[in-house]
């Protein structure tokens, strides 16, 4: 038995030397720990999937976009691309915009970019082929002549065109513009057409619009399948790095500095040399980051980490053992946590209902405890870092109800609504607050009762659907389902916890997956909303029957002008009318304020975690980390 | 012999079907629509117009519209795919992982193999240990080691693996920071040969192992300590002895040979368990296993990715079960697996 004890001893110890065997990394290379693990889809865009960390990797070595998105969020031209952008309205409603690329562009591997390989994967986005890959490209709803190439009714695609061997056309259909961001639509990105299509595919255009020429789903389906997978010395792409290794056995990528790349939209090049991304486990990031299995923690949302992520940056002790200290950088999170009601059923269809359940929570209270002090209140579907909340936090304040913790205005408001009587269609004076409603208005809500006089009345009692371990629905059964002014007020808020994809049917009303979603059953639910730097909140609250069958305005509120704002705030404006656009969000953050469709519950503040070697790292909301890493530079 | 091997084939044929009906109408009551469950995440990005072509097509291309057993033959490879072919388990078309957009196969190759490595490692180790353990502590039987012993191994028995894993990493990671807390790799390293990577990857796995190993000490000790005990109170035993043998024979030729018979369906069952990662180590140790994967399938409603690892281990099952049988009459003549 002393043998055996001495083998594993033994054995311990031979691991543990075995480690250091193992050369270590290079100093200054920056591990970054995603919370989202690397699927290893490197395709372009989201044409098969949608992982985050996937996106990050593409948007490191695919940067050639004519148009780039800068510091703010705003769309502007990049001009280490093209020389030059310029669109004009047609009479038949369409509009072109005329591209001029830069010359002198090449790939990671020097080959020269041409403006075939800027057009191809436009042109493939109007390719049957792209379906037939599984590929979810949409080009052809967009671009003038698309539909009519997908259908197989036309030769090539009238609204793509390839002028010269610097200059491309792309007009867009009639009915998407104009658009307040349409400048999008001009944009096309540098991706080698042989790294992807194969050599045996090419386009052309003879003067009536690109086509492809040898193109299937039998030619390129091998080649596509590699190029999307491949990581490797052999990766054709133009970024500011190259991803030279994706090790699937252990999920990690290897990026380093791509010496071909000639900066982003204003010319900025990278200076970390190597970067390796690897998967952080939400359980055990912490302690990673402290004994440095990675030394970069991107966008710590929640408030209790951000505190121990504080412990650890001050941490002297630690520093001397790692080598390295950590800083940080926050940031306003482009959205927020939100009750989200259904207005157009149960006691939720009733403004005075959705006003009288914000009075009754205090949000900023609920905001301090859920964000453990990193985070705020917004009283509208903003976010505090977009352009236009900066241009108007004065008008904000002003013009906004922000709806503070008021339990008796609740109960004002609800009793002017005419939530006066008791379940008998007496004078309320305890339990759940009712109301004579019409027909209409009771609808099949399950908290109606119909009396003998023929009255019909609804209880205040609030069906709310929650997601199963959403510590948010936790803090609302505390703060507001089971608040005591919650039932002074005569309101009754039942919660039902279920699957996030039984939440979605009930929100959806997807009858498909079984009749009982069909039904309007839950008039509020907790969910949150992230804000991308294009806000368009178009058909978010569309009138439309058949879209809203379609899943569209799940808040179910039927609101004339609030339709039209939503709409006007992008197709009524032409792009770079900046003025016009916030003219019209104001009034639609007004006008939403008013309905109050959702109730903001608290908008957070993040941190990202980064080594003290690392200087000039500016994150922001609107500025990843692929974005300003190219900025920052290695102490000296 | 051949004939009952046979006819255990045959029904292991007949359950896989039942299971693999079952299993497959089982997720497809699953209230969720895989079609907007995949494009949920683009909704804010695509036009209304987009997303509704987007949506039918997909749709189409999944046949979520067919009934339930169209759906499933058309899976199980008995009824023409939507594209007009036979494309299904039958054909070796495991089925297509909706989160990784590759077909399962490709998706389940590196956790497997992952998997197997680090269990392999596991298993011999945990074997290596429990055997001797337990048939010191039956010799030994109520000295003060065997107190000890049982002690640890209830404590070990007791104590779930996740807890043990964080006791471990906290110790061994943080405070004495002789392992690395997750992974299989040193992020960033450059190694010379392919020997230093592969010793990068055992060092990475240690810690795993070691927790994995301790996890297991508590049962399998126990269960061989049991075994010899009945083992060494028999008959023959003392006869053995009377005759004058060896104690060591008397215990390894004697006694142990005929604890084997319970022993070795454990035994049998832990290397089949190879197959299988563990959702609690490979999630706490950032692991790329089987059991990471499967619980990232489940938790994605990636079904057809999860169907495909539980039918996986459904064959294993079943042909782990004729295995154990089957040697059954080989440890003991006194079985006979031909009937």
């Amino acid at each position: 038995m002393k043998k055996l004890l001495a083998m594993l001893l033994a054995l311990c110890m031979v691991l543990s030397v075995a480690g250091a065997l193992a050369e270590a990394p290079a100093e200054h290379v920056l591990v970054y720990g995603a919370s989202t693990e690397i699927n290893g889809d490197f395709a372009p865009g989201a044409w098969w999937t949608n992982n985050a960390t996937d996106k990050m990797l593409r948007d490191f070595t695919n940067d050639y976009s004519v148009i780039a998105s800068d510091q703010g969020g705003a769309l502007v031209v990049n001009n280490t691309v093209a020389s030059s952008v310029e669109g004009v309205m047609n009479e038949d409603g369409t509009k072109t915009y005329t591209v001029k690329l830069n010359d002198g562009l090449v790939f990671n591997n020097g080959e020269a970019i041409t403006i075939k390989d800027f057009l191809w994967s436009t042109a493939f986005s109007c390719s049957s082929v792209a379906s037939e890959v599984g590929a979810k490209m949409t080009g052809y709803l967009t671009i003038v002549g698309g539909q009519d190439y997908y259908d197989g009714k036309a030769e090539t695609i009238t609204g793509l065109r390839m002028l010269d061997d610097n200059t491309y056309q792309i007009s867009i259909v009639a009915d998407k513009v104009p658009y307040y961001f349409d400048i999008s639509y001009a944009s096309t990105s540098a991706y080698s057409m042989k790294y992807w299509l194969g050599e045996n595919v090419d386009i052309a255009d003879d003067g009536n619009g690109v086509y492809f020429k040898g193109l299937s789903k039998d030619a390129i389906e091998k080649q596509l399948e590699y190029a999307r997978f491949n990581a490797g010395e052999d990766r054709v792409s133009a970024g500011p790095y190259n991803l030279v290794e994706f090790d699937q056995a252990s999920k990690q990528a290897t990026l380093v500095i791509n010496e071909n790349y000639q900066g982003n939209f204003e010319g900025q090049k990278p200076s970390i040399p190597k970067i390796v991304i690897t998967k952080a486990e939400d359980a055990t990031w912490f302690d990673a980051l402290k004994t440095g299995a990675f030394n970069f923690y991107d966008t710590i949302t929640d408030g209790e980490h951000i505190n121990n992520a504080m412990d650890l940056i001050e941490d002297e002790a630690n520093k001397d053992v790692l080598g390295y200290g950590f800083n940080y950088v926050q940031f306003d999170r482009p959205g927020y946590g939100k009750l989200m009601f259904q207005s157009d059923f149960g006691p939720t269809q009733f403004p005075a209902v959705r006003h009288a359940i914000a009075h009754l929570l205090d949000r900023n209270e609920f905001a301090n405890r859920f964000c453990a002090g990193w985070g705020g209140v917004v009283n509208g579907p903003y976010g505090t870092a977009m352009w236009m909340t900066k241009e108007s936090e004065e008008w904000l304040d002003e013009n906004l109800d922000n709806y503070a913790y008021n339990p008796e205005k609740a109960i004002e408001l609800l009793v002017e609504d005419g939530w006066v009587l008791d379940e008998n269609g007496n004078e309320y004076v305890e339990g759940v607050r009712y109301k004579e409603v019409t027909e209409e208005q009771a609808g099949q809500y399950v908290h109606t009762k119909k009396l003998d006089d023929g009255r019909i009345l609804m209880g205040c009692e609030i069906e709310w659907s929650s997601s199963e371990g959403n510590s948010v629905s936790e803090l609302l059964g505390i703060m507001l389902a089971n608040g005591e002014q919650t039932a002074a007020a005569g309101i009754k808020i039942n919660q039902n916890i279920m699957s996030f994809a039984e939440l979605l049917n009930y929100m959806y009303r997807d009858a498909t997956q079984g009749d009982k979603y069909g039904v309007p059953t839950y008039c509020m639910y907790n969910l949150a909303s992230n804000f991308t730097s294009i806000y368009d909140m178009s058909y978010s609250y569309t009138l439309d029957p058949d879209m809203v069958a379609e899943g569209y305005n799940t808040d179910y509120i039927f609101d004339e002008e609030l339709d039209k704002l939503s709409m006007d705030m992008v197709y009524g404006v032409e792009a770079g009318d900046d003025a016009a656009y916030l003219d019209i969000w104001q009034k639609f953050i007004k006008r939403w304020n008013e309905l109050l469709p959702e109730v903001p519950l608290y908008s957070n503040i993040y941190i990202s975690v980064y080594p003290d070697w690392l200087e000039n790292y500016n994150q922001d909301s609107y500025w990843d980390f692929e974005q300003a890493i190219l900025y920052a530079t290695i102490a000296e | 012999m051949g004939k009952y091997i046979l006819k255990r084939c045959g029904y292991i044929v007949v359950v896989f079907m039942i299971l693999s009906l079952l299993m497959y109408s089982l997720y497809n009551l699953i209230p969720t629509d895989p079609a907007r469950q995949e494009l949920e995440p683009q909704r804010k990005a695509l036009k209304a117009d987009e997303y509704q072509m987007l949506y039918q097509q997909l749709r189409k291309e999944m046949g979520l519209d067919d009934p339930l057993i169209v759906r499933y033959l058309r899976w199980i490879g008995l009824w023409k795919d939507t594209d007009g072919t036979f494309n299904g388990v039958f054909e070796g078309n495991f089925g297509y992982s909706n989160l990784y957009k590759r077909n399962v196969v490709d998706v389940i190759k590196t956790p497997m193999g992952n998997t197997i490595f680090i269990n392999i490692f596991s298993t011999i180790a945990s074997l290596g240990i429990t055997i001797p353990l337990g048939i010191y502590c039956a010799v030994h039987k109520g000295k003060r080691f065997d107190s000890v012993t049982q002690v640890v191994t209830m404590l070990g028995y007791s104590i779930p693996v996740y807890i043990i894993a964080l006791i471990f990493m906290y110790l061994l990671c943080v405070l004495w920071r002789v392992f690395p807390i997750m992974g299989t790799k040193t992020p960033g390293a450059v190694y010379a040969n392919g020997w230093q990577e592969f010793v990068d990857m055992l060092y990475h796995i240690a810690l795993p192992v070691i927790v994995m190993t301790f996890g297991s000490l508590g049962g399998m000790t126990r269960y061989v300590r049991s075994a010899m005990i009945d083992a060494l109170s028999m008959d023959y035993i003392r006869t053995a002895r009377a005759k004058g043998l060896r104690e060591k024979v008397v215990i390894y030729s004697h006694a142990w040979r005929n604890a084997l018979l319970p022993v070795i369906t454990s035994i049998l069952g832990w290397f089949l368990g190879i197959f299988g990662g563990s959702v609690i180590i490979e999630n706490t140790f950032s692991l790329n296993g089987m059991g990471k994967l499967y619980w990232q399938g489940l938790n994605n409603m990636d079904f057809e990715l999860v169907l495909a690892i539980q039918m996986f281990y459904s064959i294993v099952s079943l042909i782990g079960s004729l295995l154990i049988d089957i040697s059954y009459g080989l440890v003991d003549p006194r079985v006979r697996v031909d009937k």
